[in-house]
């Protein structure tokens, strides 16, 4: 092996880094480490000045190992991998060491903070001078798509993948396409008919030569990785269908809270409180009456039903307010006489005509009244016979600072938006994670909102995070666009971090065969040794820690690199103690 | 002299190394003694790289996978709890207190969990001192 030329250097990233490590000392306490040619600071080392400044360094000064102190590898390390192979070096040559989520954005001590990251470094220093170059592989890319989940983003997903002329596989969960959407009346802010809009979309999918439908199906057993996963399509048939596909989309949706959960809305026991989808099917059937077939003459729509809120979830679920003004709207147009309250906690209105379209409706003659989410929520109970209404809600009103009785006939429940009860199947099926509110997590929040840290694999629309129609199309378009880009180029890179076999140190226990998950070694019998089929490995490494002989190396994650890591780590904590 | 303990925590990188990025961005506070080294699962991680940890003077050794069940590799983090127990027996044997090897599952989402997590260690640590083996016992490699 060739003697190791390391280059080093540390990011401010503009603040982040710099305000809490000490980023000078840190440079000028490795520069002198055997094998570091040199240790650089930079205000932004992911910019292109930071990147050509690497690149420009390797040239120079011949480095052939580089080691970038910045934020988490999970956002950057592919970016500067990318940047040492354009000079030349092998991108598996790189490490990084990652001092701003692990370092200077957890402490409060610089000189700790100081001192951790001079560690870090030093034990990625430790690290580098034992990595070996690895040879990009990379695969065919099938051309078909699977799509999980016929709502709107999945339904636009699906059509733009196949106007290009490529296959795709829809699954969708219940008997009919369109999801959430297709039950909705109208939409905001421009008052359109949600029913117009989705139609004639369903139709294009389910006649599209290129799309593959499946309703009432579950996908199981997804096997395989970018560009060539396969699966089983279980529809209530004796034999499950085999898929085979290059790309994943995942757009299942979110679904509503069940409000019975909170007892002080009575959902469940008074028939006209009713939830803001019920609404919808009322409004759609072109008069809003009670249960007893009765006209309202007063109804109070209740925003925040289970969101915002301590007891149930914390977040917001982004489009309520909307709708709940949506509402307003209609119940005017057909009910010129009915007292209509917005029952409260926050308005909100970010998108794009909200704000304008929430001015307007305040202008319906509508009641707006305030309630406080973390004190107290409203409570509805019966009315007497006298009362003249149906029932009463009791509720500290919050800008008056009054309690107050506020008589209604009907009552809209504004619910959250929340996960589904088997959101985890999918979630093990394709391989992606859970925020803490159950959403599908994106590989980069700003800037890679709708890939997954699982190569091929896509999420689109509210299984996401809660999100309106516009935001759910955009991100739907998007992922088809990544997608389309992957079968235009025909092949990708794969991950090459893969398990190998020493046949010479190999004692035949076929130990590794028993604790593989993906059946990727078999035993070869004229050689007495095992050995791994590197398209089925996927490199966790568990066949290395478990083989007694020493023979397996896991590739990026040798003993030797993990065991440099750590006397990195301990080669300076060690001296002050 | 103030003792100064050093942690050498090895997480996952789907779900632990996740949680402790969050609590990152999140900008939790946690004691500083701690120092991460990322594998891709816990199933990776060797019973050798816990016994060169205390041997090169680490006070404490910290493993966190993901939830069981939730292993991106299936299974990874069973193979992980399994070597974790035997590895426990073993350095008690060596005179190594309990304290100082620590399992725990860390979601991806659970970088508040993973912030007390450290905290409660390096308390726990600090309450039982320094440790000695680097200066009483040579481990032997179990590999070269
Ligand atoms: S990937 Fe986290 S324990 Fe296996």
């Amino acid at each position: 092996m060739e003697e190791p030329r390391i280059g080093v250097y540390i990011c401010w990233c503009g603040n982040n880094i710099a305000k809490m490590v000490d980023v000078e000392a840190v440079a000028a306490e490795v520069g002198n480490l055997p094998n570091v040619v040199l240790a650089k600071t930079y205000k932004y080392m992911c910019s292109d000045p930071g990147q050509d400044l690497i690149i420009k360094d390797i040239r120079g000064h011949h480095l052939n190992r580089v080691i970038v102190a910045a934020c988490s590898p999970r956002i950057h390390e592919l970016t500067f991998r990318n940047a040492v192979e354009k000079a030349g070096i092998n991108p598996y040559l790189f490490e990084m060491a990652n001092i701003r989520e692990q370092d200077s954005w957890v402490h409060t001590d610089r000189s700790e903070a100081t001192k951790k990251a001079i560690d870090l470094v030093n034990a990625a220093i430790h690290r580098v001078r034992f990595h070996e170059p690895l040879q990009k592989r990379s695969v065919t890319v099938d051309p078909a798509t699977l799509v999980i989940g016929g709502g709107i983003s999945g339904m636009v997903a699906a059509l733009e993948i196949a106007n290009a002329g490529k296959q795709v596989y829809l699954v969708e969960k219940t008997d009919r396409l369109g999801g959430h959407v297709a039950r909705f009346d109208l939409t905001f802010p421009h008052l359109s008919s949600a029913k117009q809009m989705i139609h004639p979309i369903i139709q294009r999918v389910e006649n599209h030569p290129n799309i593959d439908v499946f309703k009432q199906s579950v996908i199981r057993d997804v096997s395989g990785y970018i560009g060539n996963f396969k699966a089983l399509v279980q529809n209530g048939q004796p034999e499950p269908l085999e898929l085979k596909f290059g790309n994943i989309i995942a757009a299942t949706g979110l679904k509503s809270f069940d409000p019975s959960k909170i007892e002080e809305y009575g959902y469940g026991k008074f028939p006209d409180v009713v939830t803001s989808m019920e609404f919808e099917e009322i409004l759609a059937s072109g008069k809003v009456l009670t249960k007893h077939g009765k006209e309202p003459r007063n109804i109070a729509i209740i925003h925040c039903v289970g969101s915002r809120s301590k007891v149930y979830h914390e977040y917001c679920s982004r489009t309520c307010c909307m709708v709940a003004l949506k509402f307003v709207n209609q119940i005017r147009a057909g009910l010129p006489e009915c007292n209509i309250f917005e029952i409260y906690a926050d308005m909100r209105a970010y998108g794009k005509g909200c704000e304008e379209f929430y001015a307007e409706s305040t202008h319906r003659q509508i009641i707006f009244l305030m309630f406080d989410q973390q004190e107290k929520l409203p409570v509805i109970r019966q009315a007497e016979k006298t009362d003249d209404c149906n029932m009463l809600i009791e509720m500290d009103e919050k800008l008056s600072g009054e309690s107050i009785e506020v008589p209604v006939d009907m009552v809209v429940l504004m619910v959250n938006m929340e996960a589904h009860d088997d959101v985890k199947d999918v979630v093990h099926a394709i391989g992606v994670s859970l925020c803490g509110n159950q959403f599908f997590i994106e590989k980069h929040p700003k800037l890679d909102p709708v890939a997954t840290t699982t190569g091929g694999v896509y999420i689109v629309g509210t299984c996401q995070g809660p999100k309106d129609i516009p935001d759910s199309v955009a991100q739907a378009r998007a992922a088809a666009a990544r997608i389309l880009a992957t079968i235009a180029q025909g092949s990708v890179a794969v991950e090459v971090t893969t398990a190998f076999v020493n046949e010479e140190f190999c004692c035949g226990c076929q130990t590794c065969i028993r604790v593989c998950p993906y059946t990727a070694i078999s035993f070869k019998e004229d050689k007495k040794s095992s050995e791994v089929n590197e398209v089925l490995c996927k490199g966790c490494g568990t066949c290395g820690s478990a083989c007694p002989s020493g023979a397996i190396t896991s590739k990026h994650f040798t003993d030797r690199q993990i065991l440099s890591e750590i006397e990195g780590i301990m080669s300076m904590s060690y001296k002050e103690i | 002299m103030n003792f100064r303990p050093t942690i050498v925590a090895f997480l996952c990188n789907w779900c632990a190394y996740t949680g402790a990025d969050l609590a990152g961005t999140s900008r939790m506070r946690y004691a500083p003694n701690i120092r991460i080294i990322r594998v891709m699962c816990s199933g990776r991680i060797d019973p050798t790289f816990i016994l060169t940890a205390f041997q090169q003077g680490a006070d404490g050794v910290l493993i966190c996978g993901c939830h069981p069940g939730d292993c991106h590799y299936q299974t990874g983090n069973y193979k992980c709890l399994r070597r974790f127990k035997l590895i426990s027996k073993y350095i008690a044997q060596m005179g190594i207190e309990p304290e100082r090897l620590k399992l725990e599952w860390i979601s991806a989402s659970e970088g508040k969990q993973f912030a007390e997590l450290v905290n409660e260690m390096t308390k726990a640590i600090l309450n039982v001192g320094p440790s000695k083996i680097k200066s009483t016992l040579e481990v032997k490699h179990l590999k070269s």
